[in-house]
């Protein structure tokens, strides 16, 4: 790809590569896990 | 009246979802010690604990409470597994061990092709993206020119790229919210790879997302990375338009990120050779530096340095070099004061 010839950039702008995204992490829920447990004999009786 | 496991439990989760990391870690750690046999609750109370402690930055503390929920769960839960495994990766990416990071990204994947979890399949592919795109940084960095690295560094991220193909996934399942994080970091692949008009459009496309969801943080980044791309192309002007991420900075009354624009809108407008506003911005940069005992404080005095330079002031260049000798000793910043007595 095209590039200016002119610019040493990362001489003068110190972006490290570019601001990344967050990570995503992976939520294991203690609510919607004592909602299950709760409601998982209520719905067996219906 | 004693309180239960659970209950402290479900108070550390609630503080957690509303960004108090460190009263959660509290609560998790009282119920913890209060105890449970329900091994649901202990997988989830640590695996909370290492996201808790993975946001506070404490990621060897991270690493070792998703080490205990993975010891848990790897008995037959494998959507257990699979998150276990995911957050593992996640933090020994952020650790630099690549090797273990890729191949617990490798077991999220696996257990969520089995189980043909799309959504799993997705995230999985995003995190290993995210750690080939770390690895390739991490081998070489300082110094190369953006596609000018080695190749064993071009090679991670190449493969960064082809992993952020998850895109075809996320767009099948309409969650914009993850394509705009895909996208994103996409956009960053291919600036390190020197395809700096495929960062554009990939960043545009960030930008747009944002927009959509009122992202103010994810809108700023997207500008910032917008005007990284356009400096390597040449087009100068159209840099400083995107770098009005200052205005966003000020918006989200973040000083570090108001300094790291200024500084950018300095450097773009000394490459328009408009020094009189590279030295107005490079002034506010240094005003935020020195309010942060920031070490930007060398770099805007280099700067303001150069600009009066370029413009025949020579007394002003002079005091702005000398500053800058000045705070390179102080700091033991050797490569700056030899750059200072140039």
């Amino acid at each position: 790809e095209d590039k200016s010839a002119n610019v040493a950039s990362s001489q003068i702008f110190h972006s490290d590569g570019g601001e990344m995204e967050p990570e995503t992490m992976e939520i294991k829920s203690v609510s919607e896990y004592f909602t299950k447990m709760h409601m998982g004999p209520v719905m067996s009786r219906q | 009246m004693e309180v239960s496991c659970l209950e402290l439990a479900l108070e550390g989760e609630r503080l957690c979802k509303v960004g108090d990391y460190r009263a959660g870690v509290s609560f998790f750690e009282a119920a913890i010690q209060v105890g449970t046999e329900d091994l649901q609750v202990l997988s989830a109370i640590y695996s909370q604990l290492g996201n808790a402690y993975f946001h506070l930055h404490d990621y060897a503390k991270a690493l070792e409470f998703h080490r205990h929920d993975l010891t848990l769960t790897t008995i037959g839960d494998l959507i257990g597994e699979a998150k276990a495994s995911g957050n593992l990766g996640n933090t020994l990416k952020v650790l630099g061990r690549f090797d273990e990071a890729i191949v617990c990204c490798q077991r999220h994947l696996d257990i969520a092709r089995d189980i043909n979890d799309k959504v799993g399949q997705a995230r999985a592919l995003y995190n290993f993206g995210n750690v080939y795109h770390a690895k390739g940084k991490s081998i070489c960095w300082s110094g190369a020119e953006p596609g000018d690295f080695p190749e064993e560094v071009m090679e991670a991220l190449g493969k960064a790229a082809e992993y952020y193909g998850n895109l075809a996934i996320v767009k099948e399942l309409g969650d914009r919210a993850a394509q705009g994080r895909t996208y994103g970091n996409l956009g960053n692949t291919h600036y390190l790879l020197g395809n700096f008009r495929k960062a554009v459009s990939s960043h545009e496309q960030r930008l747009l997302i944002a927009k959509e969801f009122g992202d103010r943080s994810a809108e700023r980044r997207a500008y910032c990375n917008l005007g990284n791309a356009f400096i390597f192309l040449g087009e100068f002007e159209v840099a400083a338009e995107h770098y009005r991420t200052l205005q966003l900075a000020r918006q989200l009354k973040d000083r570090a990120v108001e300094a790291q624009a200024c500084y950018s809108l300095g450097n773009t407008y000394t490459l328009l050779q408009d020094y009189e506003r590279a030295i107005d911005y490079h002034l506010k940069h240094l005003i935020i530096a020195q309010d942060l005992n920031d070490i930007g404080e060398g770099r805007a005095c280099w700067s303001l340095g150069n600009a009066h330079t370029a413009l025949g002031n020579h007394d002003q260049a002079m005091h702005f070099a000398e500053k800058h000798l000045e705070i390179c000793r102080e700091t033991g910043d050797r490569s700056g004061e030899l750059t200072a007595r140039m």
